[in-house]
């Protein structure tokens, strides 16, 4: 293409460049899928303009004057939320530890293994607000069966970190117990369970944070707590209270992000520290 | 000093440029005093190698020539410019007149050879030219001209990272004669390659400077490869110039006081004396 | 065991204190305890009224685990729009991630107030949870796809944004060094090589929020806003949980093929 205008010298010598075939396929393919997409999407793209020009309307009837009236109301229904999340995960953590310890390779015997990591990776695949709100409409939807509902829609993915967290402490410390005549149980509690702990603290944590979110959304399909609270005064549109609740879930996310995080390091990093000391 | 026309005008020919530091010391943030009240004056079209341990401030002082490590003290003029004054746009220019290689090559690996070199365009492309992936002819010309010098043309289109060290850092000489540099600066050019390849790099070097005349200053700590292809030798101790000489006849007690310790195997490349 | 006649051994002190041990666990059942005290906003743990329900709760269990499989011709368009939403949010993510990406990461912007900025933008746009988004963009623009597709939009952006800035701030970039000795400004280095380097990081992370967005906007449809789900919350409400299973089946087997799909992509990745 170019080459023409290059110098006689190097254009003599080039070598041909490598097709580009297979990517601009790829692009072509990719591009039209998105095309497709987007054209099936119904929404009139000419209102799509003044989107942004609505929304910044809507942020500023938020946020311009948020109703601070209602701000005891909304801490109450913030700790509601913040009780399912912190009850969910205790059950969650409670369940998957021993239920992810017996799906983890040289615990449990092979057929328990396969029958939970099937269990595990069926409930991993289904999105865990559909778990919760099947769940729910068992139960009834309460705060105490939105917790129950967190709790087990995250065995799933809790069990699967339990087990993989379990195998890689298992070489090494655990041939150490069992060559000195240990036994299974032995073995757990001597070898497993104290190369594991760390990180199994640290996922229970996560679970924690990541239930906090969940909870708002539980709330929004009427579990109770801030997010029943956001979704009447999103009905309503009462704005100027949707606007304080908004930050009020921002703050408090923020916040327990930041406090579990930094302890979740401190886990991990207290984890090696104190081990290699020991160790001379 | 008198007023200066901007680096960029004097682009034309890439005659070869002289480096001038007076009294240049470098504290960097954490307190560390990289270079104390260095004076060296390097002539155009020289080439001289730069001796010493690592931690010695080879490095430092390289980078204060380019401004990539700005002088706490002193003065750096290159080519009739005043380095420590320059920020921002200028220094690019200024800096698109000194070629630069390095010990790691700093090749972007994912890229194929042919945009690494035009890497060395960067600073007579306008950024709007570069966003939009217009290439001049011109750039183009000049990158593969770059690349046929040394040897490398065919490698146009692979990739950086499946090219071994030696090829790694020709294409990095490219990279640098690309910008039709009035100087060349090497930062421990071949000290991760083999024996043989690190001769073959300081030969380039060495004919870079015979043909096209460039000024060429380069970081080295093996003393056989600083003998043999630099003219002259500077030896830097703790950030102060201990030696300033010929290259050719210094001999191993130089090296010695130099390093501070005996010479020991290590201090060769370890082929062909 | 053997019996040892030496004298006791002398033990050197243990050094490991046990408050820290002790406050850990007291401050955690404080906490459960709070969080069970209804009066100030906790849970009422009732145990009593969850085995009430779960009698009436059986019937409606069984009726789930009979798919009522003649439903399954009303679910594909709705499938279908959940699906259009999901690629669109991302291909749309996916564009506005490369600026915010390279604002965001100290390799490719050396000035710390930008950075910083939007940094923190980021992080308020991941602390909302995307259906909190879909709430309050139903109320603001109106039932339908659109809200569905701005919240996966915002929702993929924090996705992005967030993990490629981390994952380019711990890596290495001896390139950027040469760009700068060449006279490169950070836009032109970030154009040739920069960019070019983290491509990988880039679309892996646009197929995983793809993968995200399928599952989410499943769901987006229970708020209101658009796509399967909104079948879902319909066939909810008219109790006939045979269809609701089979829209979580068809859910599942749409996760998983994507998914599939997007392992096989990320694998040629490289």
């Amino acid at each position: 293409m170019t080459l023409t205008s290059a110098p006689r010298r190097a254009a003599a010598t080039l070598p041909v460049p490598p097709s580009r075939a297979p990517a601009t396929i790829l692009a072509v393919v990719v591009g039209v899928i998105i095309l497709i997409a987007t054209a099936g999407l119904d929404i009139e793209w000419t209102e799509l303009g003044d989107v942004p020009s609505r929304v910044v309307n809507y942020l500023q009837l938020m946020f311009a004057d948020p109703n601070w009236d209602k701000l005891p109301r909304a801490l109450f229904e913030t700790w509601r939320s913040i009780s399912m999340a912190w009850l969910g995960a205790i059950g969650c953590v409670v369940a998957s530890i021993p239920l992810g310890m017996l799906a983890a390779r040289g615990v449990g015997p092979t057929w328990l293994r396969y029958l939970l990591r099937g269990v595990f990776a069926i409930i991993r695949a289904v999105p865990e607000v559909i778990i919760a709100l099947i769940l729910l409409t068992v139960t009834g939807l309460t705060p105490f069966t939105g917790a129950l509902a967190l709790g087990i829609a995250g065995i799933g993915t809790q069990g699967k970190w339990v087990y993989e967290t379990i195998e890689s402490a298992q070489e090494g410390a655990s041939e150490a117990v069992r060559a000195a005549g240990g036994n299974t149980l032995e073995t757990t509690r001597w070898a497993l369970w104290p190369a594991a702990a760390p990180a199994l603290m640290s996922f229970a944590l996560y679970r924690f944070e990541l239930n906090i979110r969940m909870s708002a959304v539980l709330g929004l399909v009427g579990a109770g707590g801030i997010g029943s609270m956001l979704a009447n005064y999103a009905n309503f549109r009462a704005w100027d209270t949707v606007g304080m609740l908004l930050i009020v879930v921002v703050v408090i996310t923020m916040c327990f992000d930041l406090i579990s995080g930094s302890i979740r390091r401190r886990i991990m990093e207290g984890a090696r520290p104190r081990g290699m000391d020991r160790s001379h | 000093m008198t007023e200066q026309s901007p680096p960029a005008q004097s682009s034309e020919s890439s005659a070869p440029w002289s480096i001038s530091l007076a009294d240049v010391s470098v504290t960097y943030p954490n307190g560390t005093r990289a270079l104390r009240n260095v004076s060296v004056d390097i002539g155009a079209g020289e080439i001289v190698s730069v001796v010493g341990l690592s931690g010695s401030g080879k490095s430092t002082l390289i980078r204060t020539i380019n401004g990539l490590v700005t002088a706490t003290s002193g003065t750096v003029t290159v080519g009739g410019h005043d380095v420590t004054s320059l920020r921002g746009r200028r220094l690019r220019e200024l800096r698109g007149h000194i070629g630069m290689i390095f010990q790691g090559f700093n090749l972007a690996d994912r890229v194929n050879v042919l945009n690494n070199v035009l890497v060395g365009r960067f600073a007579h492309t306008p950024t709007y030219r570069t966003l939009l992936g217009l290439t001049t002819a011109a750039d183009k010309d000049l990158a593969l001209q770059a690349l046929d010098s040394v040897g490398m043309l065919e490698k146009v289109w692979t990739r950086a990272s499946s090219l071994s060290g030696g090829q790694k850092q020709r294409v990095a000489i490219a990279r640098a004669l690309a910008q039709e540099p009035s100087i060349m600066l090497a930062d421990e050019p071949v000290a991760s390659l083999d024996p043989p390849t690190a001769h073959a790099v300081m030969g380039d070097l060495a004919r870079i400077n015979a043909d096209r005349g460039l000024t060429v200053l380069i970081n080295i700590h093996m003393m056989d490869l600083a003998r043999q292809y630099a003219n002259r030798m500077i030896g830097l101790r703790d950030g102060e110039v201990v030696y300033d000489g010929p290259a050719g006849t210094a001999t191993d007690a130089d090296f010695a006081q130099i390093y501070g310790r005996p010479v020991q195997t290590d201090d060769h490349s370890g082929s062909q004396r | 065991m053997t019996e040892r006649a030496t004298a006791p051994l002398q033990l050197p002190e243990r050094s490991r204190r046990r408050w820290p041990a002790v406050g850990a666990t007291a401050a955690i059942g404080i906490f459960t305890v709070l969080t069970c005290l209804p009066a100030i906003g906790g849970v009422d743990v009732d145990f009593s009224a969850l085995v009430r329900n779960w009698s009436n709760g059986a019937t409606k269990v069984n009726q789930l685990l009979h798919p009522n499989f003649a439903f399954l011709p009303r679910t594909v368009s709705p499938m279908l729009e959940t699906l259009a939403m999901a690629v669109a949010g991302a291909a749309f993510a996916a564009i506005v991630s490369i600026p915010l990406t390279l604002w965001a990461a100290r390799p490719s912007n050396p000035n710390p107030v930008t950075r910083q900025l939007v940094r923190f933008i980021i992080n308020i746009n991941r602390a909302v949870p995307d259906l909190v988004y879909a709430t309050v963009l139903v109320a603001m623009l109106g039932v339908g796809t659109l809200p569905g597709f701005v919240t996966l939009f915002l929702f993929d952006l924090g996705v992005v944004v967030k993990l490629v800035s981390e994952a380019i701030d711990s890596s290495d970039h001896p390139y950027l060094e040469s760009g700068q000795a060449a006279g490169g400004t950070q836009a032109q280095i970030n154009k040739v090589t920069l960019l070019p380097q983290s491509w990988t990081l880039f679309a892996n992370q646009w197929l995983y929020s793809l993968e995200l967005n399928v599952r989410i906007s499943a769901i987006l449809g229970i708020v209101g806003a658009g796509g399967i789900g909104r079948l879902l919350d319909e066939r909810r409400g008219f109790y006939m949980y045979g269809d609701v299973s089979v829209i979580i089946l068809e859910i599942l087997v749409v996760i998983v093929l994507i998914e599939a799909c997007s392992t096989a992509l990320r694998r040629r990745l490289r």
